[in-house]
């Protein structure tokens, strides 16, 4: 640990201290966990994350630049300033990196800029979904240890973190997402791929519900960086002239829509509201039964000034989590399995003698869980589909805790001294190559 | 250990711009003492840096010295000729050789005359005349009072120049090759910022036993902290070293529980938010706008100004944000159809300069002169220059009145003209250097006279009215004036008013400063800034004598923040609280918004803000409510139906006892609702905003405006990890801890 300490007594004021240097180099991991909407990083052993960094990243096209097409703009700063031609990406799908040359520089900015570390003095650890192909797995391991040139590194599969930030080693862990939903068995620190469900309802879901939502409405959806000042109006039919601010320029539609994603993020953490009854909730909205006791009125205001009450309807998109039929936006393809749903199949798919197990132990993390009675209405679901069995559902109360538990057991694993066990360090990837991770993490 | 004392507590605020440093804490806390430039100047070695810049002298110049000695330099800067200069005042030279040690902008302005660094002048000694061995015994007692670092880099600077024997001199004023060790707050040049920290530890010079507290910029990172924790460590060897972020040092300054704290510097601005004392570190941010942007703006509308001039410009009383509803004169009010719903008065009236009260409350000045600040006044010991400038004021009311119009004030005027001073360029250059006499009258000009302009070829304009007809300030008619005359054509009012006081006097940034302002207590901070403005730039002239004139500016002195400063810095603001993780603590924030930093040092940017803000975000009493129709508008109203709406606990007003019933009934209905409320679910916020309160008990800071409150935020909390405290709680990070963790100590306090 730390040199000798060579004073412990401060010297009086008359005496010069004596040349004296710190020795010790205790260096702590770093710990990265990409999302789709933010990507986290910051040291193992702190509670929260240093950084947040928007894995969205915006691109103005520009030919003569030859790596990426366009110059490249990171961080939230630059993402939400307005700038002609600027369009908005992703460079995950489905919770998978699909982009890794744009990937690799938001990384970097998490690490080198924000926290402004030399990730070559820090063993990094790094969280993945459990269903990331092997290519995909290779292809970070080769990053990790070519562009960053760690010393160390691991890969962890984030459901196990998530089970370790609640503390408990084996768990069922429902993750909802931006992204995604998933569903994954943990058992004692080990995922279980067999009973790991995954569905794309999450965060980014109810964004698009919404927005359909609003347009079916006939709504501007005009977002704040649009706007010069808002006038109060709740009359649609005769709306309020819509002051906007002139660019000289119009943004582009992935820009105004990340914009428009600002002030349905607040609709939703304010006014959203999951129904809290199983298969209750009236299936046409505009004919509901008489004697059907409904939600109170909230009122919601949008950027360009519109008020406008929402009752029943802002269970709506909630409702499509657990129940996809009723989402107000068709579905493309086949429609997915609700939350619920998913967890029956997962403990239908795992060991009979785990079952109990698993149902004592649902960890209920991400921050789309934080809508209003969403765990509510979950418990009522499952308690419903599992009568015999104890069903128990663990969710940290703290806010952040939810957000970012992924992260936080990343922390925590990466700071207890197993660590050094279990990471691959650059010599080991010098001898073997990028297959080694497929041997040392499973 | 032995206590650490009051008086024996260092801190340093870094700022891209200016440091702030202060030794010990005064019985009441002052706003910093020192304030140095944050740059450096490369010195004659490769890594070495100077406070100020070091030129060689080149050939065929002279130098003049502060004991009267001239010394002109010959080929290769070899000093060749050495004569007195007889009517020079003669200063000791020690004087002189002081204020190249301790320079400070204002600590010492009068010992600011061109001079050589020690190790220079005593390179002279050595390669030139004999008498200047007794120099040298100067320079030796004064030297005893450096640190031994800086001595070092002296002592090299002086045996490397031994050698061939050039001459070099400091140089205060040129700011050329200057490196400014941070940008946007970020340490750019750690070896520069090092420098500075030396430089100001030595100009400070305290004990051994004196503890560090630094403000750290919201960007700087881990590594970061932990390099400037070794850096004090070891190179400063304080026994006791701690870091305040700057936003929780503005809060604490405010005394703020939960705040959103804006801060507005040269080239970037911070906003962070605040919940129950914790900064939110995730959701904070730094945006690349500030003070910088608006020069920028000004410049773009203003092509013909020189840098300086626009500089100059912001900072001068005229160049105002004028509050919604003022419409900027002479121009069409093209968007008269905007209603900005006006904020409630609460929300105006908290900032520190109020805005120039619209027209129809002029009448009410006898009013506003009740409320005025007696105390301030007294406390800051200018009671009889404070009633002086009443009598004055009424009297020229008076006076106004008889005249019709005497004085618009700025807001109305088309185009408005401020004093420039430009500094000239001397120190050297053989010509200029003879009509620059050194003994130029340091007297105290209190008043606004012209400076003692030392050259004769630039007769200001107060000095010759007859040149420049009438100057009065608002004077839309003058022949002077420059690419506004077309817009002055408009045939509003200014013409009349600058024609009904042709027999005024000599203009004067005091008059202009009277006239704009209507507020007494505005106005009297305002001329407090001008007197010290004045005075500095008294100092400045006179060692480098100045230029000065009259630059009329037109409407676009209203236009300064029209850049889209005040948006970006809105919405930065409203994405910072709304990436607080408590919902419900939000409005808490905009209650309580702090708009800091010298960059809203320009008069109505803090309304103009908080209007910005107001405008696009805050969330009206919705009108679909069942009670909103019976409320006045002014009362915060619970946003949205009222359901699950908390009982706000802070009203302002007498509670209406119908909106207290409707919010009753509906917490009853909501309450059974809710069978098992989770979490609770948020309001949508903000649903109110306004500027929180300036703290009333540090009399010395309201005179230097809160502008730098952090410095006293660092006073503060200073004296409760230092003092207080004294390491119980683990408040700092005493020598005994670095010596265990290492530089990572830091982040364990």
């Amino acid at each position: 640990m730390a040199s000798t300490p060579q004073m412990s007594q401060v010297l009086p004021s008359t005496t010069k201290p004596a040349e004296l240097e710190y020795g010790g180099d205790e260096i702590s991991a770093l710990v990265l966990d990409p999302g789709t909407n933010t990507t986290r990083c910051g040291f193992a052993g702190e509670d929260t994350p240093k950084t947040c960094v928007p894995t969205y990243y915006g691109i103005i096209p520009d030919p003569e630049e030859q790596k990426f097409l366009g110059k490249l703009k990171i961080g939230e700063n630059a993402i939400h300033s307005v700038v002609d031609g600027m369009e908005i990406r992703n460079p995950m799908h489905d919770g998978i990196v699909e982009n890794w040359e744009v990937t690799t520089e938001i990384w970097r900015h998490c690490i080198e800029y924000r926290l402004s570390s030399r990730v070559e003095e820090h063993p990094l650890l790094v969280t993945e979904p459990i269903w990331n192909p092997l290519k995909k797995r290779e292809k970070t391991t080769e990053i990790v240890f070519e562009d960053f040139n760690v010393p160390a590194y691991f890969l962890v599969k984030s459901a196990v973190c998530e089970s370790f930030a609640n503390s408990k080693p084996s768990a069922l862990v429902v993750d909802v997402g931006h992204a995604y939903t998933s569903v994954t068995p943990v058992l004692d620190g080990i995922p279980l791929k067999k009973g790991s469900e995954r569905t794309p309802l999450g965060g980014q879901h109810l964004n698009n519900q919404l927005r359909h939502q609003f347009t079916e409405l006939g709504i501007r959806m005009a977002p704040w960086l649009m706007i010069k000042t808002k006038s109060t109006y709740t009359d649609l039919t005769n709306p309020a002239p819509l002051r906007t601010r002139d660019y000289g320029f119009e943004p582009h539609q992935s820009h105004l829509e990340l914009q428009q994603d600002r002030f349905i993020h607040e609709y939703k953490e304010c006014i959203s509201e999951t129904w809290p009854e199983p298969k209750s909730f009236p299936a046409d909205l505009n004919n509901v039964p008489e004697n059907f006791r409904g939600l109170p009125d909230k009122a919601y205001e949008f950027p360009d000034g519109y008020q406008r009450r929402f009752g029943l309807d802002r269970c709506l998109a909630p409702e499509s989590l657990f129940n996809p039929s009723v989402a107000p936006k068709p579905w493309t393809g086949e429609t997915p399995k609700g939350i619920a749903e998913m967890i029956k199949d997962s403990i239908d798919h795992i060991d009979a003698d785990i079952r109990a197990n698993m149902l004592s132990n649902i960890v209920v993390v991400g921050g789309t869980s934080l809508l209003y009675r969403f765990n509510e209405r979950l418990n009522q679901e499952l308690t419903a589909m599992f009568p015999g069995p104890r069903v128990k559902i663990y969710s940290p109360g703290q806010i952040a805790e939810r957000k970012y538990s992924a992260w936080l057991g990343g922390s925590i694993l990466a700071s207890c001294g197993a660590f050094h066990q279990l990471w691959i360090s650059k010599q080991e990837y010098d001898e073997i190559g990028a297959n080694i991770i497929e041997r040392r993490a499973k | 250990m032995p206590p650490f004392r009051d008086d024996h507590i260092l801190l340093i605020a870094p700022g891209s711009t200016w440091t702030l440093a202060q030794l010990g804490l005064p019985e009441s806390f002052t706003p910093a003492k020192v304030r140095i430039p944050s740059r450096m100047f490369p010195g004659i070695e490769e890594g070495q840096y100077l406070p100020n810049k070091v030129h060689e002298v080149a050939e065929g110049q002279e130098l003049v010295f502060g004991n009267g000695e001239v010394i002109t330099a010959g080929p290769n800067g070899k000093p060749h000729k050495k004569r007195k200069v007889g009517e020079a005042a003669p200063k000791p030279d020690a004087a002189s050789a002081n204020g190249a040690a301790t320079d400070t902008p204002n600590a010492d302005g009068d010992s600011k005359k061109p001079k050589l660094e020690d190790g220079a002048t005593e390179t002279k000694g050595d390669t030139t005349m004999a008498d200047a061995t007794d120099d040298k015994g100067n320079h030796d007692d004064d030297e005893e009072g450096h640190d031994d670092d800086e001595d070092h880099d002296m002592n090299g600077t002086k045996k490397d120049e031994g050698a061939n024997g050039k001459i070099y001199y400091d140089d205060d004023f040129d700011e050329e090759g200057a490196i400014w060790c941070m940008e946007q707050g970020r340490i750019v040049n750690w070896e520069c910022f090092f420098a500075l920290l030396l430089h100001v530890h030595e100009t400070i010079n305290p004990t051994f036993h004196t503890p560090i507290l630094m403000i750290s910029q919201p960007c700087w990172t881990c590594t970061d902290k932990e390099r400037i924790c070794q850096f004090i460590f070891e190179k400063i060897k304080a026994p006791g070293f701690c870091m305040m972020d700057a936003a929780a040092a503005i809060s604490a300054a405010y005394g703020a529980q939960s705040s959103l704290v804006v801060d507005v510097g040269y080239e970037k601005t911070d906003v962070t938010a605040i919940i129950d004392y914790n900064v939110q570190e995730l959701g904070r941010t730094t945006i690349p706008v500030g003070g910088n942007s608006m020069n920028k703006h000004l410049q773009k509308m203003l092509p013909h100004l020189s840098e300086d001039e626009i500089e100059q410009l912001k900072h001068s009383s005229i160049c105002e944000i004028l509050p919604p509803g003022i419409p900027i004169p002479g121009e069409e009010e093209l968007e008269k159809d905007i209603i900005v719903r006006p904020p409630d008065l609460s929300t105006v009236a908290m900032g520190g300069l109020v805005p120039p009260k619209a027209p129809e409350e002029e009448a009410n000045e006898e009013e506003d002169e009740g409320v005025t600040n007696i105390a301030a006044i007294v406390a800051s010991g200018k009671t009889q220059e404070y009633l002086a400038k009443k009598e004055k004021e009424k009297a020229d009311k008076k006076a106004g009145l008889a005249l019709g119009e005497k004085r618009l004030p700025n807001y109305k005027r088309e185009s408005n003209s401020f004093l420039y001073v430009e500094k000239v360029a001397e120190h050297l250059g053989g010509g200029q250097k003879s009509d620059h006499p050194i003994e130029v009258p340091d007297g105290e000009h209190m008043d606004v006279d012209p400076a003692p302009a030392p050259a004769p070829e630039e007769p200001s304009a107060e000095k010759a009215p007859d040149a420049v007809p009438a100057p009065s300030e608002g004077d839309a008619a003058q022949p002077t004036s420059t690419s506004e005359e077309a817009q002055a054509a408009n045939p509003d009012a200014p013409k009349p008013a600058a024609k009904a006081e042709p027999a005024k006097g000599a203009p004067s940034l005091m008059d202009s400063m009277f006239s704009a302002t209507k507020d007494d207590d505005d106005a009297k901070r305002a001329q407090d800034k001008a007197l010290r403005r004045e005075e500095k730039k008294r100092q400045e002239a006179a060692q480098s004598g100045e230029k000065r004139k009259e630059i009329e500016v037109g409407t676009e002195r209203f236009k300064v923040a029209e850049g889209g400063i005040l948006e970006a810095i809105a919405d930065a603001a409203h994405r910072v609280v709304n990436s607080a993780d408590d919902y419900n603590q939000r409005n808490d924030c905009w209650k309580s918004l702090i708009i800091v930093g010298n960059g809203c040092r320009v008069r109505g940017f803090k309304d103009a803000l908080l209007n910005t803000m107001v405008a696009k975000y805050q969330v009206s009493p919705s009108s679909g409510t069942i009670f909103t129709s019976e409320l006045p508008s002014n009362i915060p109203t619970p946003s949205g139906t009222g359901t699950n709406t908390p009982q706000p606990s802070s009203f302002n007003t007498q509670p209406n006892a119908l909106l207290l019933q409707a919010a009753a009934n509906n917490a009853a209905a909501a309450a059974l609702a809710h069978h098992h409320p989770s979490i609770p679910q948020a309001n949508q916020s903000p649903s109110e905003m306004k500027i929180a309160k300036i703290p009333e008990y540090f009399p010395e800071w309201k005179d230097a405006g809160f502008e730098e409150c952090v410095f006293l935020g660092a006073q503060l909390g200073a004296k409760i990890y230092f003092v207080t405290d004294q390491g119980a709680n683990k408040g700092f990070v005493t020598r005994a801890d670095y010596n265990m963790q290492g530089p990572q100590a830091i982040h364990n306090i």
